[in-house]
């Protein structure tokens, strides 16, 4: 302690004679650290034809404890009202459905795609992670993920260490997450193929909830090129199993020449067509590529990004976006153009046909189709002086889709059989710090 | 060289910034709320206060006085107040140092080039080397310097420090109380608080990411100091060598830490205490936790 105090004298007495008489005052400084910074959006998605809307506000908390410890954690409320398409095929007649709680019905006028309206649904979700140096050149990050609505909830967790290398230019990665859902269909949970049958009648439902598991992992690879250039690709393995079924929807079983769905003679209030409900495999093995460069040419900031995904259901996908930041005034204006194609899952049918053999699964899910859409969109930030910045973001995006030549029966041909579908995105951003 | 002789000044939301080069630096100074022919005068003022520093500390410029000290090795040299003011004080940090620190090691950067590679000079090359090093072998008698014939001294160690507290006083003596932070390629003066009594803000930058600011300091008055060997070492047999080198061995400091920022009262003792811990090695720390200075690690 003495020798401390000697040469903390000593070199003050120094810093004197070479300075001259002009003592500096004190040293006053801190860490910035212990502050908790805020990132909250509020998002407005809204489907063309008054199909899905959905409002979702989340706040995002991140509190930085100082050495690289890091706690973050997101708040997302979620309301999504609206109708999606049941999976039956269009007519040129009304039909007429059971709803999903099995206690009422509804009817679809001629020539619309059957729409299931009862859809609403409010979700709550909770994430949160911790993030911390293990070693050096260690980082390991624990995080875990709940989330609610009314015929389903989510529960999660995850675990990731990267290490540093080459004088820290290039990171790995390895991840492991895994979560398990639970759902619950409104009015049970109707037997894969099993024919849409009166209202009041459930004997081919059944209570109580199913599972799903998934289990992740994640490969990632980060090398900083120079200066202005960062690569980062990342390989994931997802495996689904359990119920992965979507209990709401159906199948129009047709006619093998005209191609309109056979009829029915409801007992009492019921569907007027034969619909079966779809089935689909109880796994799911997913893998995909993914791979990103940021480039900044001075302030602007470029980023690219491809993915490729294929699962043992037949899809396969491939997703491209660009990305240009360029500094404007106290902000920066960011446009952006995604583009995402994928094939059709093997049990994909758009309908099925009577007296041919019933397929093990089938599923007439238009997001399991051949289909692809495009994104546009442009984002406005701006940073204000006391250090926040705000944010807003408009997408526009519009999917078309196409059902295989070879399904397409009689009358369908005239029909539209796999509508287009346009969304507006509008997200408001608010960043700061407490 | 008349290129780099530029500056510019910025107007920002709530200050000015003004950016110039020296020594083989980005400068920086940003000043609170001022008149722009205030804020003109001031940076025209420390740019040349660097640009001085440098031209007459370099080693590199064949019109500089630590040029003309090198040139005549082996005979006197007489010096002024200010490069005696500057001798003295390195006199003390070799002191302090215990001989680690020393500013005629320079002669060893012939034997070492610290690109990241493995690269490592045989020990009769140091040891030869080591014949032109330390202060004890010169003959100092302020104001008349003269060096061993072959020994070089060299005042980047401590010369960039200087300048940004010269230029800090500088700004005193312009503008009375105006609160200025000068950042001179990382070292970083504070002299008055700013008027609205917000602090600077001085992001410290991350070894891993370059550009990325990981921690960020509120300075509100007084200096920072950052010592690091994130682009420059030696790898070899599993250790790090650093950039710094020893006077006494003629090796690269060991184990130290990739980087060390201190906060003290002027950027001439932040930059002292950053070097000397470097200097320790793996004991930065416990020299770092023992000076009672604030400070940070990477």
């Amino acid at each position: 302690m003495k020798d401390t105090d000697s040469f903390n004298a000593t070199l003050a007495a120094a810093t004197c004679a070479l300075l001259g008489s002009s003592v500096a005052t004190p040293v006053v400084a801190a860490e910035e650290a212990g502050r908790w910074s805020f990132d909250s959006t509020l998002l407005y998605y809204g489907e063309s034809d008054d199909r899905v809307s959905d409002v979702s506000a989340a706040v995002s908390a991140l509190r930085n404890f100082g050495d690289d410890r890091k706690l973050s954690a997101t708040l997302t409320a979620d309301t999504l009202t609206g109708a999606s398409p049941s999976g039956a095929i269009a007519l040129d007649r009304p039909q007429t459905f059971t709803s999903p709680s099995g206690r009422a019905a509804y009817t679809t006028s001629a020539g619309d795609v059957p729409l299931d309206d009862t859809f609403l649904d409010t979700r709550f979700a909770l994430n949160a992670s911790w993030t911390q140096p293990l070693a050096r050149l260690y980082m390991f990050s624990a995080g875990f993920g709940f989330s609610t609505e009314y015929d389903y909830t989510h529960l999660g967790a995850n675990l990731s260490l990267a290490r540093d290398f080459n004088k820290r230019n290039t990171t790995v990665s390895a991840g492991v997450a895994y979560s398990q859902d639970d759902i619950d269909p409104v009015g049970g949970r109707p037997l894969p193929l099993s024919q849409m049958l009166d209202v009041g009648d459930n004997s081919n439902k059944r209570d109580g909830s199913e599972s799903k598991d998934v289990l992740d992992l994640l490969l990632g690879f980060t090398q900083v090129l120079n200066r202005t250039t960062v690569l980062r690709v990342n390989y994931s393995y997802s495996d689904s199993s359990g119920y992965l079924n979507d209990p709401y929807k159906l199948l129009s079983v047709v006619d093998p020449v005209t191609g309109d769905t056979l009829t029915r003679t409801p007992g009492g209030l019921g569907p007027d067509g034969v619909y079966l409900f779809e089935s689909r495999p109880d796994t799911r093995t997913k893998q995909s590529l993914y791979t990103e460069v940021k480039h900044s040419f001075g302030a602007p900031v470029m980023h690219f990004a491809y993915r490729y995904m294929t699962d043992d259901w037949g899809i396969d996908s491939h997703t491209g976006e660009v990305r240009l930041r360029w500094p404007l005034g106290d902000g920066y204006i960011e446009p952006q153009l995604r583009y995402y194609t994928q094939s059709a899952a093997d049990f994909y049918h758009a309908s099925l046909v009577a007296g041919t053999a019933v397929p093990r699964y089938a599923s007439a899910d238009f997001r399991l189709g051949d289909f692809d859409a495009t994104t546009v969109g442009i984002k406005y930030g701006h940073d204000t002086s006391s250090g926040n910045e705000w944010s807003i973001r408009a997408e526009y995006y519009q999917q078309n889709g196409s059902v295989p030549r070879e399904q397409i029966v009689g009358n369908q041909a005239n029909r539209e059989q796999y509508p287009d579908l346009s969304a507006v995105i509008v997200q408001f951003g608010y960043r700061f710090k407490l | 060289m008349k290129a780099s002789c530029a500056a510019t000044l910025t107007r920002d939301a709530d200050h000015w910034t003004g950016r110039f080069v020296a020594m083989a630096s980005p400068c920086e100074i940003l000043i609170e709320e001022a008149p722009a022919s205030l804020a003109q005068e001031i940076l025209d003022a420390v740019s040349s206060e660097a640009w001085r520093i440098e031209r007459k500390y370099s080693r590199y410029r064949g019109d500089s006085m630590v040029h003309r000290i090198n040139e005549r090795a082996g005979q006197e040299t007489v010096v002024d107040d200010e490069c005696a003011n500057l001798l003295d004080f390195a006199a003390t940090l070799t002191r302090l140092s215990e001989g680690a620190f020393d500013i005629t090691s320079g002669v060893l950067r012939k034997a070492w080039t610290f690109d990241g590679g493995e690269q490592v000079p045989s020990q009769a090359q140091i040891d030869a080397l080591l014949e032109q090093v330390g202060w004890h072998k010169v003959a100092w008698r302020r104001p008349a310097l003269a060096l061993r014939a072959g020994m070089q001294i060299d005042l980047g160690g401590i010369g960039k420090e200087y300048a940004v507290d010269c230029a800090a006083d500088l700004v005193q003596s312009i503008a009375p109380g105006l609160s200025c932070l000068i950042n001179f390629g990382g070292d970083v003066a504070v002299r008055n608080p700013r008027g609205d009594r917000k602090p600077w803000r001085v992001g410290i930058e991350s070894c891993a990411r370059s550009g990325t600011a990981q921690r960020v300091v509120q300075l509100s008055r007084g200096a920072l100091a950052t010592s690091g060997d994130s682009r420059r070492f030696v790898f070899r047999g599993g250790h790090r060598y650093s950039h710094i080198l020893d006077a006494r061995t003629g090796w690269p400091v060991r184990n130290a830490p990739h980087s060390i920022t201190v906060a003290a009262d002027t950027c001439t003792q932040a930059g002292t205490i950053t070097t000397l811990a470097m200097l320790r090695g793996e004991d930065a720390e416990r020299m770092l936790r023992s000076s009672g200075m604030q400070y940070w690690l990477q």
